[in-house]
């Protein structure tokens, strides 16, 4: 047995990448719920035989790193990887044991060859609804997990190919969409087997001992690559804060995050103790939903074109004591967690910020705009429009940020309005760019959205999961935070505009009441005054600045 | 050599040859010419090549019965930015719908956002005071105000296009068709596109998209058209021309006129009917078309003998949604970079040398090695016989360039490091093409690989045998073979129109009302083709879903009063492509399809002169895995059906190489395509 060169160990990470991504294709081609299909919230990867991450298929930077932490953590502190046999299935949904939120379902199976583990496979998807407090398993009102829904401890829901149904028809009995739960989950096992079997063609084709120093070297290369990103950059220490505005349960309350980075040589430390205590409401994050964030700020600052595995991660060492928003302690509630994940992406950016002055933007909108209206038809159905929006991009130091564009933590698509107004009843007023809401600077951060609706049933609820009501995101070098976003309600038999907050819960509205949402803009970067003088034309020209001040 | 009988041409106008096929309707026998093509205005290389043609194989202009024209220039026009300034008319409160787009990023952990084309300004786009519900009722009638102020703005304006976008226009396109009315009047002469004819279908941003794109287009296609007459009637043609389309469909210069972003992907779409026809001719039901260029790789699928397509595709980032040839792009080629990157990874891709300053070995001031470069190094390409000698390659430079910045590096000997490039890149486009067909239900190993463009043959066995596919198919002519696959073209008119309804029995008056729509409409367009009543076809289908879901698929539909019949089919496809069905659910249509079609004869099978078997015209030393060997070296000329020849062999052909691996048998089949197999026992 010889050693593998550079040739087959790139051939060998196609391989890793190619298993990975036909298990991800698998999830999208055959999954029931549009949520999974058209949100693309699911995410695959591969591992090795010790549970270290090699190729992943992430859709969405919050999934990435998340499997592997978890792997990690069901390995350390629930199964040991002894215990994981031939046609084993490991699976847990519970964020304090490694999971992020309880809608999102891990699974992972371990690939033998000849009696010998050689890799582990691993699929991890958003499921509509995993009962709890409210639709969607997303209770804004939660204070405790056990609100939220169905949890999963690490358990084996196979062993030696034999599935535990009763745990399937426990998860299904307590979903509020058994049949499209039901769909994908068996969609999510499908494609764990798909992967099983690529896992083992390549196996049989290098042999299990190749397999391992391949996978051991992908990752060492990614490390190489991460040091070599980090060691660029002047050691030192850097700081910086932004808040949420609050947790939806105590209201005049923000959240601080507050990120101080150390570099030091080839290493990195990012120290989140001075963030916030955990808060009441679900806005908090567990671990493993931190490490993500940071690891997403970490690679938009420095490493975009680095290999995300196991071997990128070592190099950063991250602190977040428990018992913070950002390090919940059971049995705190996690639902949203995205308000404080986002926020954790635009601190750890604007740390990196202060030590590379001129390479990292101004902060994007930084919210998942999530809103859900359920609609009370006359003939006493009801339908759930439930849709997800975002902002503008901060400037970069060369470039103005993009308009209404995904950024960050998530990458969503818009539906089309048509097919919308097909579907549910509702008529839209407008959809467009927010003239001024992008922050003034040398570059100009991106605009962000208005999206307003007028409701057409007789009755109907709405809620929304906002922030950056009251904190915009920030500014760089001079520039300009971008505008705050606003949620407003305008009642069918009343004039006036009534301001709501960021966080909503099932209010009632009726038939004519227009519904409008303006999501933040970018910050901007640098003086103002230095502006090049036809951009500033051509903002006014195109009436993405107003000009009225 | 003189061609007495009536003669048929197709003509793929390209971005550095124009490729033509002579068809001798008579006998089917084929011809090939190549002429440069001319940029500025491709209809003079085109004439050119016809004269050339004529003198060549001596026949007249006026025994030509037919010219079929594939073109990239609405294409290029996008890519190079040469369109129309255009304004854009929308319902008011959504003028930014062209902006927003989709929102979803292609690249998730870069800083600064990828570039997103913008074919309008904000500040020429206006909003036009009216509301249409998804029903097609009136929400906000269109006033004389509301009309005037707009075309107030667009006088103002002095657009060279004009788009109008209203929403729901292809439920009710009443509002488009009186600013329509105002238009014409206010601005005479201006083109002028609208939604609900160049794209009636639901989804407001794809319509505005591929309506804006045509808009901006009508100019440029409109200027070549007329130059096209021109150089024809000058020439003396006076044989009807019809345009390739996208969908592989041929259209008259007046409808391609008025509707040019149907010819968006008029070259690539001749390829794919080539795959369509040699499926038929070889009796090979599944193939793989792979177009191998310098800085492209195109992947086309034939399906049971019928090349497959999609409802919607891009040009530069912009959805265009007409059915069209679906082409995957993969970022591979000829000229794709190998590097060694930080932490030791060789990598091969996706950037390219492109043509300029492409390989190393071109000598044009290339500087990193490419594919190319590692198949000169190995011995497979024969510095004087590139391009059929047309180009003298640097070995040495080549040599050089692999040694210092990937063999060195990495502590490889260079034919090492080259051979490492070709098995990497080969990965690569394996994996991508394995995982296009996976998103479709479908196996690589059913499928042949038909491999053409001048990068192909020497990858397409490897690229094979990595896709677990046992056949690759190297046609005949492979340098004109898209001009050959449009010798085989109809008469194709792509009608649409959404609608969205239940797809139960109860649906079916208010469906025989838009297929009788549609089927008038085909009519029409079929008489003004001056098309005969024998020759028409023209069938039916619908766009189905599952309520709510955000796709559909496309299932036949023989008659208005068939829904349950297209329903059914609807669930087993849904079951074939995703795995699953819903069949106590009832589908929903949403969009009515019909493809009015005007046959046109097709051509005889090219007959064959067999040379006698193949005698190696050299011997060469080449590369594989790290030995050099003595191989033949065959001309393609010269290889007939009579008995086989074993791998390791390379065949060398007017514009490209093919290389054929150990474990490899090549024999010419009847029709004079060479079909390669791997041996039995290897797979």
């Amino acid at each position: 047995m010889s050693a593998i060169n550079a040739v087959e160990l790139e051939i060998i990470r196609n391989a890793l990448v190619a298993a990975a991504e036909e298990m991800s294709v698998t999830v999208w081609r055959t999954s029931r719920s549009p949520v999974v299909r058209d949100i693309l919230d699911y995410s695959t990867a591969v591992f090795d035989a010790e549970g270290g991450s090699t190729a992943q298929a992430a859709r969405m930077p919050v999934h990435l790193n998340s499997m592997a932490r978890c792997l990690l953590d069901i390995l350390a502190d629930h199964i040991a990887i002894e215990e994981w046999h031939e046609g084993d299935i490991i699976i847990t949904n519970d964020p304090y044991s490694g999971g992020q939120h309880l809608p999102d379902i891990l699974t992972f199976k371990p690939v033998f060859l000849n009696g010998r583990r050689i890799a582990i496979a691993g699929v991890l998807v958003h499921h509509l609804d995993v009962g709890g407090g409210a639709p969607g398993s997303y209770h804004a009102e939660a204070t405790e997990i056990f609100q939220e829904g169905f949890r999963i401890p690490p358990l084996k829901i196979d062993e030696a190919g034999i599935r535990n149904q009763a745990i399937v028809k426990l998860l299904l009995r307590n979903s509020r969409e058994p049949e499209k739960v039901g769909g994908d989950f068996a969609s999510q096992l499908a494609a764990l087997d798909i992967g099983v079997e690529s896992l083992k063609v390549i196996g049989r084709r290098y042999g299990a001992d190749q397999l391992a120093e391949a996978s051991r070297r992908i990752q060492d290369q990614s490390e190489r690559a991460m040091r070599a990103a980090i060691k660029a950059m002047p050691d030192g220490t850097h700081e910086f804060e932004d808040f949420v505005d609050d947790d939806g349960i105590e209201r005049d309350k923000p959240l601080r995050i507050h990120a101080r980075i150390t570099v030091s040589g080839d290493e990195i430390e990012i120290d989140l103790s001075k963030s916030s205590p955990q808060a009441k409401g679900p806005v908090n994050c567990t671990y493993n939903m931190t490490d993500s964030a940071v690891v997403c700020g970490v690679m938009m600052s420095v490493g975009s074109d680095i290999p995300a595995n196991a071997g990128c991660y070592r190099p950063i060492r991250i602190t977040a004591p428990e018992g913070l928003c950002v390090n919940a302690r059971s049995p705190a509630p996690v639902a949203n967690r995205m308000a404080v994940g986002h926020r954790i992406v635009n601190t750890v950016m604007g740390a990196f910020a202060v030590a590379l002055p001129g390479q990292i933007p101004a902060a994007y909108y930084g919210v998942s705009y999530v809103y859900a209206f359920n609609a009370f038809k006359e003939d006493g159905s009801r339908a759930v429009y439930f849709d997800l929006e975002c902002g503008g991009w901060g400037a970069h130091p060369e470039q103005d940020g993009a308009s209404g564009f995904s950024c960050g933590f998530h990458n969503i698509a818009n539906a089309p309005m048509e097919l919308i107004e097909n579907d549910y009843p509702i008529t839209f007023q407008r959809y467009g760019l927010v003239p001024d809401s992008g922050g003034a600077g040398k570059t100009r951060g991106g605009l962000g959205l208005e999206r307003s609706f007028r409701v057409d049933s007789p009755e109907g609820t709405f809620t929304c999961n906002f922030d950056r009501f009251r904190t915009p995101p920030y500014g760089l070098d001079g520039g300009a935070p971008g505008a705050l976003g606003r949620m407003t309600l305008t009642r069918v038999d009343a004039n006036a505009v009534t301001d709501l907050g960021s966080k909503v819960s099932g209010l009632p509205v009726s038939k004519g009441d227009v519904l409008s949402l303006r999501t933040s803009g970018g910050g901007g970067y640098g003086d103002p005054g230095a502006r090049d003088t036809n951009a500033r034309q051509a903002d006014l020209q195109d009436g993405y600045v107003s000009g009225g001040d | 050599m003189s061609l007495s009988g009536p003669v048929r041409i197709a003509v793929d106008v390209g971005g550095t040859f124009t490729d033509l096929q002579i068809l001798d309707e008579q006998s089917g026998a084929t011809h090939a010419v190549k002429t440069p093509t001319t940029p500025d205005d491709p209809s003079k290389g085109l004439a050119e090549g016809l004269k050339i043609a004529s003198e060549s194989l001596g026949f007249q202009l006026s025994q030509v019965t037919a010219l079929m024209h594939g073109t990239t220039i609405a294409t290029n026009a996008v890519l190079q930015r040469r369109l129309a300034c255009a304004a854009l008319v929308t319902t008011a409160g959504f003028e930014d719908v062209l902006e927003i787009g989709r929102h979803v990023r292609k690249e998730i952990y870069a800083n600064r956002a990828e570039e997103r084309v913008l074919l309008i300004p904000r500040r020429y786009r206006f909003g036009l005071k009216e509301r249409m519900c998804a029903d097609g009722s009136v929400e906000t009638p269109l006033k004389p105000a509301a009309v005037q102020a707009v075309i107030d703005c667009l006088v103002a304006t002095k657009p060279e296009a004009i788009a109008v976008c209203l929403l729901h226009a292809y439920a009710n396109s009443a509002h488009e068709e009186q600013i329509a009315e105002a238009i014409a009047l206010a601005l005479p002469g201006v083109p002028l596109s609208l939604s609900h004819r160049i794209c009636p279908e639901v989804r407001e941003f794809e319509r505005t998209s591929t309506t804006v794109l045509n808009a901006m287009l009508v100019p440029t296609v409109q200027g070549y058209l007329n130059n096209l007459r021109h150089s024809m009637s000058t020439l003396g043609l006076t044989a009807p021309v019809y345009l390739v389309q996208s969908n592989g469909g041929a259209a008259t210069p007046e409808t391609a006129a008025e509707q040019p972003a149907r010819l968006l992907l008029s070259g690539p779409s001749g390829g794919a009917l080539a795959g369509e026809v040699l499926s038929k001719a070889l009796g090979e039901p599944n193939l793989i078309g792979v177009d191998m260029g310098g800085t492209s790789y195109d992947v086309s699928l034939v399906v049971d003998g019928t090349v497959r397509q999609i409802a919607e595709g891009e040009v530069d980032g912009c959805p265009v949604r007409l059915p069209m040839v679906e082409i995957r792009t993969i970022g591979a080629g000829g000229g794709s970079i190998a590097r060694v990157e930080a932490g030791g990874r060789l990598r091969v891709g996706p950037d390219s040398a492109g043509a300029v300053p492409g390989p190393v070995c071109y000598g044009r001031g290339g500087t990193e090695p490419t594919v190319t470069d590692a198949n000169l190094v190995l011995g497979r390409i024969d510095p004087g016989f590139f391009l059929g000698g047309g180009m003298r390659l640097d070995l040495q430079s080549a040599e050089k360039a692999i040694n210092d910045r990937i063999a060195d590096p990495l502590g490889l000997s260079i034919d090492e490091a080259a051979d490492g490039i070709i098995r990497v890149a080969v990965s690569a486009m394996a994996a991508a093409i394995r995982l296009s067909l996976f998103e479709k239900g479908l196996d690589p190993r059913d499928f042949a690989l038909v491999s053409f463009g001048g990068a192909g043959g020497l990858h397409a066995c490897d690229t094979a045998e990595a896709l677990g596919a046992t056949r690759v198919i190297f046609p005949r002519d492979p340098g004109t073979l898209s001009a050959w696959g449009m010798l085989s073209s109809d008469l194709v008119h792509d009608l649409a129109r959404s609608s969205l309804m239940p797809a139960i029995a109860s649906s079916s008056a208010a469906l025989d009302e838009i297929v009788n729509i549609l089927l008038d409409q085909g009519a029409a367009a079929l008489d003004v083709d001056g098309v005969a009543a024998e020759r028409r076809v023209l069938p039916l289908s619908l766009d189905l879903r599952y309520p709510g879901q955000g796709y559909e698929i496309a299932a036949p539909l023989a008659d208005a009063n068939s829904i349950a019949e297209a329903a059914a089919n609807f669930h087993r496809l849904h079951d074939a492509q995703y795995a699953h069905c819903e069949p106590h659910v009832t589908p929903e249509i949403v969009t009515v399809r019909c493809a009015a079609t005007g046959r046109l004869a097709k051509p005889k099978p090219r007959p064959f002169d067999a040379p006698e078997q193949a005698r190696p015209k050299a011997t060469r030393p080449v590369a594989s895995a790290g030995t050099r060997t003595d191989i033949p070296v065959h001309d393609r000329a010269a290889i007939g059906p009579a008995g086989s020849l074993s791998g390791p062999a390379i065949i060398e052909e007017a514009h490209s190489t093919l290389y054929l691996p150990a474990d490899w048998i090549l024999r010419a089949a009847p029709t004079g395509d060479l079909i390669s197999t791997r041996r039995e026992g290897e797979a």
